[in-house]
C-alpha cells in the first residue's frame, strides 16, 4: 500500500507527545485516518515523508463527550458519526450535529474524527463554520504543557494551522450558548451525499421582539480558509429581523466574498448562489421568531 | 499493550466470529490483510480513496472503508466481511432478497451493500426508504441504478 512505515499505538496522551518531539514530522498521528490513508496512498505532498504512524484513535484521554460548567468537551478522537448522534450535541449544538452528519458517507464518519476535520484545515471543512459560530477553543498539548487557544485563531491558511509537528489537539471545548440562539447549516455540493462542499454556511441567532439581539454568521468552501463575517454580524445586531436586512446582509457577504476571494472562475457561479442561500438561511432561522 | 514500533505487526482479533492470530507487514491496510494475506476475496478495492463503498466491512458492527484502515488499528477488534454474512452455508435475508430483486448485477458493490445494508438493520429494523439511502450512500453501484438494492433491503427488513 505505502512505503515501509512504522505503527506505534500510544497509549496514553503522555507517550504521544514524548514521541512527537523524539520524531518530529517522521510521525504523523493517526485517528480515523479518512486523510492520512488516502493522502499517503496518493503522495500527496501533505502527507509525505512519514515513518512513523501513531495511532491515537484508542487513547483513552481522548474519548467522550462531556457537559461540564456549561462547557461541552469533545474528546479529540470521537468520530463524526459519535458526534453528530451524541444527545447532548444534538440538543445544544445542533448547528455542529447537523454539518457533522452530511460529511462524506457513513462509512467515513464512522472513522473520520471531529478533530481531523478542521486539523487539516481544508477550505471546504464542513465542521468549521458551525464551529466558529459556536466560539469553539481547543487544547493542544505538547511534551511542554497544554494550552488553550481559540479555534479562530488555531486556523491559519489552507491546509494550515497552528499546529506544530510535535503536538497533539486533545479535545474541543464549545461553550453553551444562551438558550435563545437558533441556527442552522447549509451545505451546497455535487450530489446530496458523499459531497465536498461548494458552499457551506453556518448561522446563529438571537432574535427577541422581532430584533437581532446577536448574530453569529461563518461560511466554508467560499474563502481560503472558514470564517466568521464580524462585519456583517456588527451590521445585523439591533436591526429590524425582516427581508430587507437580510437582502443587505446576503449582498454585504457577497462584497466580502469578492473582497477576500478576487474574482474567481467560480464567482460567476457561487456568488449569487452564495448570496442567495445566505438569504434563505438568514429567513428560516430569523423568521417567527417575535418574542 | 502498545506494540515497540516495528514494520511488522502482531494482530489479535475476531474475524467473523472467530479469534485469529497474524503477523502482518505494517504498511498494509486492512484490504490488503483481508484480500492478501487472508484470502478473503470478497472485499472489493474500487477506489482506494473511500469514495465508493466497495470494500465495506464491519468493524466493531459499524461500516468503514477497509481501504482506510491501517491493518494495525485492528487490534483487538471485530471485523466482519461479507464471507460471514451467510451461515453454514445459508443465505442471509439480505442476500437471499437480493438475489430475488434482481439486486445483483456485475456484483462488484454488492458485497460492500449487504453489509452497509446489514449494519443498517442491525440498528433500525424498519428503515424507511430514505433511511436506506442514507446507509447505502457511501456505496456506488455502476449496474442497477439502486432501485432494486433498496427494495431488496426494504423487504429483508420486513
Amino acid at each position: 500500500m505505502i512505503p515501509k512505515i512504522q505503527f506505534v499505538r500510544p497509549k496514553d496522551i503522555a507517550q504521544t507527545v514524548a514521541l512527537l518531539a523524539e520524531h518530529g514530522s517522521a510521525a504523523r498521528l493517526l485517528a480515523g485516518g479518512t486523510d492520512v490513508v488516502p493522502g499517503i496512498q496518493q503522495e500527496s505532498a501533505r502527507f509525505s515523508g512519514i515513518e512513523i504512524l501513531l495511532d491515537i484513535l484508542n487513547v483513552e484521554e481522548l474519548q467522550g463527550i462531556k457537559l461540564e460548567n456549561d462547557q461541552l468537551v469533545v474528546g479529540a478522537a470521537v468520530s463524526l458519526a459519535d458526534f453528530a448522534a451524541n444527545p447532548l450535541v444534538r440538543e445544544f449544538f445542533p448547528v455542529a450535529a447537523k454539518a457533522a452528519s452530511w460529511v462524506g458517507s457513513l462509512q467515513i464518519r464512522n472513522r473520520a474524527t471531529l478533530t481531523g476535520n478542521f486539523v487539516n484545515n481544508a477550505p471546504c471543512a464542513d465542521t468549521v463554520p458551525p464551529l466558529l459560530v459556536y466560539d469553539a477553543h481547543i487544547a493542544v498539548r505538547n511534551v511542554q504543557g497544554e494550552r488553550l487557544v481559540k479555534l479562530e485563531e488555531f486556523l491559519v491558511n489552507p491546509y494550515h494551522t497552528q499546529l506544530k509537528a510535535d503536538e497533539l489537539v486533545t479535545r474541543i471545548i464549545l461553550q453553551l450558548p444562551k438558550p435563545n440562539m437558533r441556527g442552522d447549516f447549509y451545505k451546497l455540493g455535487r450530489r446530496r451525499g458523499v459531497a465536498i462542499s461548494r458552499i457551506s454556511l453556518a448561522l446563529l441567532a438571537d432574535i427577541s421582539q422581532g430584533r437581532v439581539q446577536q448574530m453569529r454568521i461563518a461560511s466554508g468552501a467560499v474563502t481560503p480558509i472558514g470564517k466568521r463575517f464580524r462585519a456583517i454580524e456588527a451590521a445585523a445586531a439591533g436591526k429590524k429581523a425582516d427581508a430587507a436586512l437580510f437582502k443587505e446582509l446576503a449582498r454585504q457577504m457577497g462584497r466580502e466574498i469578492i473582497e477576500m476571494s478576487g474574482l474567481r472562475w467560480s464567482t460567476p457561479y457561487k456568488l449569487p448562489v452564495v448570496q442567495q442561500s445566505f438569504y434563505q438561511l438568514l429567513e428560516s432561522v430569523c423568521s417567527n421568531k417575535e418574542a | 499493550m502498545a506494540e515497540n514500533k516495528s514494520d511488522q505487526l502482531e494482530l489479535k482479533f475476531v474475524l467473523n466470529g472467530k479469534a485469529i492470530h497474524v503477523n502482518a507487514a505494517a504498511n498494509l491496510r486492512l484490504v490488503d490483510l483481508l484480500r492478501k494475506d487472508l484470502g478473503l476475496t470478497g472485499t472489493k478495492e474500487g477506489c482506494a480513496v473511500g469514495e465508493c463503498g466497495a470494500c465495506t466491512v464491519l468493524l466493531n458492527g459499524k461500516a468503514v472503508n477497509s481501504c482506510l484502515v491501517p491493518a494495525g488499528q485492528v487490534q483487538g477488534c471485530e471485523v466482519m466481511t461479507i464471507e460471514g454474512l451467510a451461515t453454514d452455508g445459508k443465505l442471509h435475508p439480505l442476500q437471499q432478497s437480493f438475489l430475488d430483486h434482481g439486486a445483483v448485477q456485475c456484483g462488484f458493490c454488492t458485497p460492500g451493500m449487504l453489509l452497509s445494508a446489514y449494519a443498517l438493520l442491525q440498528v433500525n429494523a424498519s428503515p424507511s426508504v430514505e433511511e436506506i439511502k442514507e446507509a447505502l450512500a457511501g456505496n456506488l453501484c455502476r449496474c442497477t441504478g439502486y432501485k432494486q438494492i433498496i427494495d431488496a433491503v426494504r423487504q429483508a427488513a420486513g
